[in-house]
């Protein structure tokens, strides 16, 4: 099971590890000692929210600010959660730590792979979800600890994070088949794009989201 | 307030704010429950996060310079070996070493 969740997270390895290299090596020059890059990556796990958190702390922003900012910034997880609310098996500590460790890439990955037959989907997905955490939190080290004297010239490496984005699609779109929602997605990103750039991540998946609950809600008007 | 102890709190609000984030709907709604409208939204969002992840992706690359070239060489080349082999890793790693080869040329 071991190789196969290698095998099978080996693009967010190469997606995580530059982003994470980048963290820590931005992180170090706040002037704390490296293992707090460590401990972030461990606790908050959640890459665009630690690049924003240390602009913040360089700025001493308040902690009331930096709470909400991070709620906002991550609250597209709110939606994952919900497509994957039956995969995570009863609740346990697996489940908490499954929760936990729910990021754009592994929330991209179980949503689209189907877990080898001989495989129990709650440990294929603990270790999907295990092996993710411990790429970022080895990056983020490494990145900090390192920084002067890395000689790996990783840069592009992070182009990993959109080609695996990108399979994904294709793989959506051969296993779903509904132009419609893909239609719906692109228009929601141009618009979002276009309104707020910086911020149209969570902007497209609401505007989508309620774009097809609508359609929906049209169609079923019309059937009565 | 000393710096350590402020990068602590700072890290201890964002753990929690994160794990809300993650958290809120598995306690909002239980297992197995019959929710149509859940289900809808659950059943239909994974294509569209996909595409809106990879719009969100491509949205900072600088498309009157090489690296726009550089992008969509490399996303072509992820998408035809991805059409021709169906194999995820070898695409993602085609198209990641051929955009890592011309961003560092």
């Amino acid at each position: 099971m071991i190789r196969s969740v290698i095998k099978t997270t080996l693009p967010i390895l190469f997606g995580f590890l530059p982003l994470g290299i980048a963290f820590g090596i931005l992180f170090q020059e706040l002037g704390y000692p490296w293992y707090f890059a460590t401990l972030m990556g461990i606790c908050v796990y959640a890459g665009a929210a630690q690049f924003m958190a240390v602009g913040m702390l360089g700025a001493g922003v308040g902690l009331f600010e930096i709470a909400i900012s991070t709620f906002f910034l991550n609250s597209r997880h709110l939606f994952y959660g919900l497509a994957l609310l039956n995969s995570f098996g009863a609740w346990g500590l697996r489940k908490f730590y499954l929760i936990f460790g729910l990021t754009d890439e592994t929330y991209a990955l179980m949503t689209t792979i189907t877990v080898p037959k001989e495989f129990n989907r709650e440990r294929y997905y603990f270790l999907i979800t295990l092996f993710s955490q411990s790429y970022w939190v080895l990056g983020c080290s490494i990145g900090a600890l390192a920084s002067s004297s890395l000689d790996f010239n990783t840069e592009g490496m992070d182009f990993a994070a959109t080609a695996l984005f990108t399979v994904l699609l294709i793989e959506q779109w051969l296993k779903v088949r509904k132009p419609l929602l893909f239609v719906v997605a692109f228009g929601s990103s141009c618009i979002t794009l276009i309104l707020f750039f910086q911020h149209m991540l969570l902007a497209a998946i609401v505007l989508s989201i309620t774009t097809i609950i609508v359609l929906r809600f049209i169609k079923s008007k019309k059937n009565d | 307030m000393t710096d350590i102890s402020y990068l602590l709190l700072v890290m201890l609000v964002m753990t929690v704010a994160t794990y809300a984030t993650r958290l809120a709907p598995f306690m909002l709604f239980s297992r197995g429950q019959e929710r149509p409208l859940i289900n809808f939204i659950a059943k239909n969002t994974p294509p569209m996060v996909m595409t809106i992840l990879v719009i969100y992706m491509l949205k900072g690359v600088n498309y009157s310079s090489f690296e726009g070239v550089y992008t969509f060489i490399a996303l072509l080349v992820t998408i035809v070996f991805h059409l021709y082999r169906r194999n995820a890793l070898l695409s993602i790693i085609a198209g990641t070493a051929v955009y890592m080869v011309a961003v560092q040329m």
